[in-house]
């Protein structure tokens, strides 16, 4: 009986440890083949194509949602302690420093990682991935390369663009709808931020977007079963994906706000 | 030596034992052909001799490089001197018939894009899929995806063709064409191949040795007509096509053999 429960546990432990090693190796072989030859020009502008571009609508819709039901909730709050005036510089605050790039990277994880798990995956099951071997080509270098350069590049890219979007959020609510100043607002809604909350940002961008695409990517390639593996890579890529956006950003707050 | 040297292969997945000491040589220009029933580890080998699969003792060298010990820059070096012909053709499916035949060419070489398009269109006339090339893999039939696998796979001019059940699932007509465009390639271009099938017609069209996998072990490894009079029993069960025999371990009932004998 007990020793039955160490035996499990010792199994999920080892799994544990072979899984995360195993994302650790091709994690590292993927930095390494950046730099890997030939290039592909190409392949890389389509993938900008498909994190980035396409990836407008989704992240605009959101930001917008997100920063204006963030102003509604300071304006009530404020209002309990006379403080109205308090609300823009809030909103600053939470949307450059966590909303925008939290959204973004969420948003980018569900829409674009578990692209390319399902991707990915039906390239492993048609042996597809096998092909590329054969023909001595590296699927880690023609596969997770561009897709890794382009949600690094797009995601601190498109947090950016959700920062805007946030300040015409929070314009909208506390402005359009609360009755603040417009001119008030628009140097309020900085005021609280410095330069290292912009780089704060972008750092947190960028490590979700090497989370998005690794994860994605790795999800993929270790795609195995049929049309039932394509089935769960996706899923997978988006819950492990999303946890850990939301794991590093505790930390990289932690770390980057001392 | 031989270019394609297959030592004491053994290769198991979890208990289950696929090849077993199998052995294998294939010389320079020769064409062997490796029968076999479903699931007896064909595409195993073909996969280990490839570098896809490590084998679990026993070793696969071409023109002498042992595969398993090779670096992945050596390995894929290797790679571009042999084309694999996937039993499903496996074509890069977002792109069409001309970029995956390109794909190698575009990738290995300096040719401009001029010379490409004309290897692309030697590539797909020697298969007789001329004026497909702006076609997806999803538009192409069973036999027209292999016969472009086949052309994607010639597009380097490799030195060594593997073939994975070429012929399997196609009408007889299509797979007397298969049949054809692999000895034409052999005469073409004078490569060394190995040829997975279990169709004897075209077995026996292309072969220059047959080799016959059983139960992870080549029972055999010779000329066709060496092969033909083989007294293993095995083998001949194999040949004539027949329930009956040693070859399967639990055959089906005999039903048909009951009614003929009462009637
Ligand atoms: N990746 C794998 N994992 C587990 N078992 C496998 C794997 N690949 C092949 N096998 C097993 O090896 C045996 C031989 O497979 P295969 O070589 O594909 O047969 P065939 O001779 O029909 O091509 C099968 O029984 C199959 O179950
Ligand atoms: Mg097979």
């Amino acid at each position: 009986m007990v020793l039955d429960f160490f035996d499990k546990v010792g199994t999920g432990v080892l799994k544990g440890v072979d899984t995360t090693g195993d994302f650790a190796v091709l994690a590292g072989r993927t930095f390494v083949a950046i730099f890997a030859r030939p290039f592909d020009g190409k392949n890389l502008l389509r993938q900008f194509q498909a994190v980035g571009v396409n990836s407008l609508p989704v992240v605009l819709l959101t930001s917008l949602a997100v920063s204006m039901v963030f102003a509604v909730q300071l304006a009530f709050g404020f209002k309990q302690f006379q403080a109205e005036g308090l609300a823009s510089q809030v909103e600053g605050l939470a949307v450059m420093r966590e909303l925008a790039p939290v959204i973004t990277g969420l948003m980018l994880a569900g829409r674009v990682g578990s692209a390319m798990a399902a991707e990915l995956g039906t390239m492993q099951v048609t042996e597809q991935i096998d092909a590329l071997e054969c023909l001595a080509t590296d699927p880690i270098h023609y596969l997770f390369v561009p897709r890794l350069l382009a949600s690094m590049l797009m995601v601190p890219l498109l947090t950016l663009i959700s920062v805007y979007i946030g300040f015409w959020g929070g314009y909208l609510i506390l402005v359009g709808v609360e009755g603040q100043s417009a001119v008030v607002f628009s140097s309020e809604f900085y005021k609280l931020l410095a330069f290292r909350d912009l780089r704060i940002a972008l750092y947190k961008a960028l490590v979700f977007g090497m989370i998005i695409a690794l994860v994605g990517c790795w999800k993929g390639y270790r795609t195995q079963g049929g049309a039932e593996g394509v089935g769960n890579a996706p899923t997978s890529s988006v819950v492990t994906s999303s946890l850990w956006i939301l794991v590093s950003d505790f930390f990289l707050t932690k770390l980057l706000l001392v | 030596m031989p270019v394609i040297d297959v030592v004491d292969l053994s290769k198991a997945f979890g208990t289950k034992v696929v090849l077993a000491k199998v052995n294998l040589q294939v010389e320079e220009g020769e064409s062997l052909v490796v029968l076999g029933g479903s699931g007896s580890g064909k595409t195993v080998l073909l996969r280990t001799i490839m570098g896809l699969l490590t084998p679990d003792s026993g070793q696969v060298s071409i023109e002498g490089k042992i595969i398993a010990e090779l670096n992945r820059e050596e390995l894929s070096n290797i790679r571009k001197s042999i084309g694999m012909c996937f039993q499903m053709a496996a074509l890069f499916d977002s792109m069409t018939v001309f970029e995956n035949v390109a794909f190698a060419l575009r990738r290995h070489t300096k040719m401009t894009e001029a010379e490409v398009a004309a290897r692309v269109d030697e590539c797909l006339s020697m298969v007789g899929m001329k004026d497909t090339d702006k076609l997806k893999p999803a538009e192409l039939s069973g036999g027209m995806k292999r016969r472009v696998g086949f052309a994607r796979a010639i597009a380097l001019k490799p030195k060594i063709l593997l073939f994975d059940e070429p012929t399997t699932g196609l009408d007889p007509v299509m797979t007397d064409v298969i049949g054809r465009i692999i000895l034409d390639l052999k005469q073409e271009l004078g490569v060394t191949s190995i040829t997975i099938t279990h169709d004897l017609k075209s077995a026996f069209m292309i072969a220059d040795r047959i080799a016959l996998l059983f139960q992870g072990e080549c029972l055999a490894c010779e000329t066709p007509e060496v092969f033909k009079v083989n007294p293993n029993p095995v083998i001949q069960q194999f040949l004539r096509g027949d329930a009956e025999g040693p070859f399967l371990q639990d055959p089906p009932a005999p039903k048909r053999k009951a009614k003929e004998a009462s009637a």
